[in-house]
C-alpha cells in the first residue's frame, strides 16, 4: 500500500520545470588616468548594447542573464590594460541555446571615449546595436554569428583606427557611418545572411575597404562626394556597373576625379547580388 | 512597513524645512539628494536583516576560509558565502586571510584605514576613510562616501554599490539575488497545451475541410494508398524524408549552373517548400481521412447507425484519433517521467503517420495516380454504398481492391 501511494505521489508530482533564473549584475571601473585600454567582449546570446559612456568610468556593464547556464566575464588585468567583459556559457556545452527564454538576456556596455581602445567583441546568437560613434579606437575586431547586429559610427572616430575587421556568420549586418570610424583599412567578410554597408562618414586619406561576401546580399550605401576606386571579384553575382568607369581592372564612381577624398573598395562575392545605394 | 515609516518621515522632513528648499538652487539640490538618500537608506536596510554589528572571530583550523583576494567570480564567492548567511551569529566563525570579517552595519571613519580585505555580511559597510584591500558585502550595500578611497575592488553580492564621491581603485561589481521566474503550475501548463492543441485541431481542420471540398478525388486516392499500401507508402515516405535535402541542394546548384535558370532560383525554391508542406500535411490529413474511413465502416459493419459516411466525417474522427496521444500530453505533460514519455510517443506516431502520408501522396503523385490505391474497378463505380453493400471475402463474383498482389496500371 504504502509503495503504491508513494509510487503515486512520485508520479503525480509536479514536474520540475526548467526553471530560469535571472540575475542582474553589475560591474564598473572609475577612470583613474587610464590613457589605454583593451576590451575583450564576449557575448553568447540575448540582447546587446555598446555605447561610450558618459561619466568618469573606464568601463561600465549592467546586465541581466540566465544564472542557470552563463556566468558574468569581468576580469581586468592592469598590467596590460585589458579587460574581458560579457558572459561566459557555465556547461561544457558552448553557446547552446535551449530555448528563446535565454534570449531575454540583456546586457549594456560603455565604455570611456577617453581612452584610446582597442575592442574585440565575439557575439553568438545575439541582437546586438553596437554604437562606436565617439570612442578613441584604435582596432576594431567583430565576430558575430547567428545574429543580428547593427554597428553604428553616429561621430568621427576621436582617434585614428588602424584596422577594422567585421566578420559575420550566418547574419543580418547592418554598419552604418563606416567612414567615422576613420580606420585606414576595414576588411568585412560575409557568410551567409544579409549586409548593409554604409560608407558614408568622414573617411580618413588613404583608406582601404576590402568586402568579402560568401553566399547573400550586399548592400554598399555610397557617399556621392566620395571618390572610389572599385576592384570587383564576383561569380554568379550581379553588380550593377552603370554610371561607373572602367579604368583597368577598376572601376571609378561618376565624379571620381573631382573627389576630395578617395577610397579604395575591393568587393569579392560568390553567389548573391550586390545592390548599390547613392547618398549625399 | 518600516520603509513606508521612513518614507513618511522623510516626507515629514521636507515639509518642516521648507527654508531648504527656498534657498538659493544648490543647497535646495543638495538637500533634495540627502533627503533621496535617507529614502535609499531606509530602503536598502528594511531589506537586510538587522543584526547587532560585531566582529567575526577567526574560524578555528579547518574552519570555514573566504579568500577575498579575486572578487572576479561572485557567483563562486556567493555560494561559499552563502553557508555563512545562514549561521546564527553566536556560532558565525570565518576566517579572511590578509583581511577581518564583520556581521552587520559596519562604518569605517574618515580617520580610519583599514588594512587588508573587509568582509561584512547581513549589514551595509559605509566607507568614509581608507580600505587597503577589498571590500565585499553579503546582503548589504557598499557605500562610498565622498573622500573614501578603497584601493581594491568592490562587490555588493545582494545588494548595491553607492558611489558618493569617493575613490575606488579597482573594479566595482553587483550580483543580485536570483530572481527565478516561475514556473507555471500543473492547471495553467495544461491550460496552455490545450489551448495549444485547439489551434494545431482548428488548423488541420480548416485545411481538411478544404482538401474535403476542393480535392476531395485526390485526398480519397492518396488516402486509399495510405490503406493499401501502407508498408510501400512508409518507406517511399522514409526515402523522401532523406532525399528532401539533397534534391532541393541539386535543384539549386542545377538552377545556377544552367545560368538563365538562375532567374527562376527564388520561385523554385518557394515552390519547393510548399510543395514539401503540401505534401507532409496533405499526406498527414490523407492518413487521418483513411483512419476516420476504417474506423466508421468498421462501426457500420457492426450495425451502427451513422448519420452521414462521408469525407467530412472521416476526417474529423480520423483527426480526432491521430490527436489523441498528443491531447493525453496536454493534460498529463505535468507528471515526471509518464508526461516525457506520452511526449515521445506522440512524436513517434505522428512522425510514423506522417511519413507514410507523405509516402503516399509520393506515390500516388499527390493523388494522380491510383495505381497503388487498390483500385481495379472504375472509380465512378466506387461507391460508398457500393463499398458498404460489397463484402470483403466470400464473394467470388467481385474482386475487391488488394485481391492482386501487383499493382496495376492506373487509368
Amino acid at each position: 500500500m504504502m509503495h503504491r501511494a508513494a509510487l503515486a505521489a512520485a508520479l503525480l508530482l509536479p514536474a520540475a520545470l526548467s526553471a530560469q533564473t535571472m540575475r542582474d549584475f553589475s560591474t564598473s571601473r572609475q577612470l583613474h588616468g587610464e590613457t589605454r585600454l583593451i576590451a575583450r567582449v564576449e557575448y553568447g546570446a540575448g540582447t546587446l548594447r555598446v555605447a561610450p559612456a558618459s561619466g568618469s568610468d573606464l568601463y561600465r556593464v549592467a546586465m541581466s542573464y540566465d544564472g542557470e547556464r552563463y556566468a558574468p566575464l569581468s576580469a581586468f588585468d592592469a598590467a596590460s590594460e585589458t579587460v574581458r567583459l560579457g558572459l561566459t556559457s557555465t556547461g561544457a556545452g558552448g553557446f547552446h541555446i535551449g530555448s528563446r527564454r535565454q534570449l531575454d538576456q540583456r546586457a549594456v556596455i560603455t565604455l570611456s571615449p577617453d581612452v584610446s581602445l582597442d575592442l574585440t567583441l565575439q557575439l553568438g546568437a545575439a541582437e546586438s546595436e553596437l554604437e562606436l560613434g565617439g570612442l578613441r579606437l584604435t582596432d576594431l575586431h567583430l565576430t558575430t554569428g547567428a545574429s543580428r547586429t547593427t554597428l553604428r559610427f553616429s561621430r568621427p572616430n576621436a582617434g585614428l583606427c588602424a584596422a577594422a575587421a567585421i566578420s559575420a556568420g550566418a547574419a543580418d549586418v547592418s554598419v552604418l557611418g563606416l567612414g567615422n570610424s576613420r580606420c585606414r583599412q576595414v576588411v568585412f567578410e560575409g557568410g551567409v545572411g544579409k549586409a548593409l554597408l554604409d560608407l558614408s562618414g568622414s573617411w580618413p586619406s588613404e583608406a582601404r575597404v576590402r568586402v568579402q561576401m560568401a553566399v547573400g546580399s550586399l548592400t554598399l550605401r555610397l557617399p556621392r562626394d566620395l571618390g572610389i576606386r572599385l576592384t570587383l571579384d564576383r561569380f554568379l553575382s550581379s553588380f550593377p556597373t552603370a554610371g561607373w568607369t572602367r579604368r583597368g581592372n577598376a572601376y571609378l564612381s561618376p565624379g571620381y576625379e573631382h573627389a576630395t577624398r578617395h577610397l579604395d573598395l575591393s568587393v569579392s562575392s560568390t553567389l548573391g547580388g550586390i545592390d548599390v545605394e547613392w547618398v549625399n | 512597513m518600516r520603509t513606508r515609516s521612513g518614507l513618511f518621515a522623510a516626507l515629514l522632513l521636507v515639509a518642516a524645512t521648507p527654508g531648504a528648499l527656498r534657498a538659493d538652487r544648490r543647497p535646495a539640490i543638495d538637500t533634495a539628494r540627502d533627503i533621496w538618500g535617507m529614502i535609499q537608506q531606509l530602503r536598502d536596510h528594511d531589506t537586510t536583516q538587522s543584526v547587532r554589528p560585531q566582529a567575526i572571530a577567526a574560524a578555528p583550523a579547518g574552519g570555514p576560509t573566504v579568500e577575498l583576494g579575486d572578487l572576479s567570480q561572485p557567483a563562486r564567492l556567493e555560494a561559499r558565502l552563502a553557508p555563512l548567511a545562514r549561521t546564527p551569529a553566536a556560532r558565525l566563525r570565518v576566517s579572511v586571510p590578509n583581511g577581518q570579517a564583520r556581521l552587520g552595519d559596519y562604518s569605517v571613519g574618515s580617520d580610519q584605514t583599514v588594512r587588508g580585505h573587509l568582509l561584512v555580511l547581513r549589514g551595509d559597510a559605509d566607507v568614509y576613510g581608507r580600505v587597503q584591500g577589498n571590500v565585499v558585502t553579503l546582503d548589504g550595500n557598499v557605500i562610498v562616501h565622498s573622500g573614501a578611497v578603497i584601493s581594491g575592488d568592490v562587490l555588493a553580492i545582494h545588494g548595491r554599490v553607492r558611489e558618493q564621491g569617493g575613490v575606488v581603485d579597482g573594479a566595482i561589481r553587483t550580483l543580485s539575488a536570483g530572481a527565478t521566474a516561475v514556473p507555471l503550475s500543473p492547471v495553467e501548463l495544461t491550460l496552455r497545451r490545450l489551448a495549444g492543441l485547439a489551434g494545431v485541431i482548428i488548423t488541420l481542420g480548416v485545411l481538411g475541410l478544404g482538401l474535403v471540398a476542393f480535392g476531395r478525388h485526390n485526398l480519397e486516392i492518396v488516402s486509399d494508398t495510405v490503406s493499401h499500401s501502407f508498408g510501400r507508402s512508409f518507406v517511399t515516405g522514409l526515402l523522401g524524408q532523406i532525399l528532401l535535402l539533397p534534391t532541393f541542394g541539386m535543384l539549386v546548384v542545377g538552377l545556377v549552373l544552367s545560368v538563365a535558370g538562375i532567374l527562376l532560383l527564388p520561385f523554385a525554391i518557394i515552390a519547393y517548400v510548399l510543395l514539401a508542406v503540401v505534401g507532409v500535411v496533405g499526406g498527414y490529413l490523407a492518413v487521418a481521412h483513411a483512419l476516420g474511413e476504417t474506423w466508421t465502416r468498421r462501426r457500420l459493419a457492426q450495425g451502427t447507425v451513422v448519420a452521414t459516411a462521408s469525407s467530412y466525417r472521416f476526417l474529423a474522427a480520423g483527426l480526432g484519433a491521430m490527436l489523441v496521444l498528443w491531447a493525453a500530453w496536454a493534460a498529463l505533460g505535468w507528471v515526471p517521467v509518464a508526461g516525457d514519455l506520452i511526449r515521445g510517443a506522440a512524436i513517434l506516431v505522428t512522425w510514423f503517420l506522417g511519413t507514410a502520408g507523405f509516402g503516399a501522396a509520393l506515390l500516388s503523385r499527390a493523388g494522380v495516380r491510383e495505381n497503388f490505391a487498390g483500385r481495379i474497378i472504375p472509380p465512378e463505380a466506387l461507391t460508398d454504398e457500393y463499398l458498404w453493400a460489397t463484402p470483403q471475402f466470400g464473394v467470388p463474383a467481385v474482386r475487391r481492391p488488394g485481391a492482386t498482389r501487383s499493382p496495376t496500371s492506373g487509368s
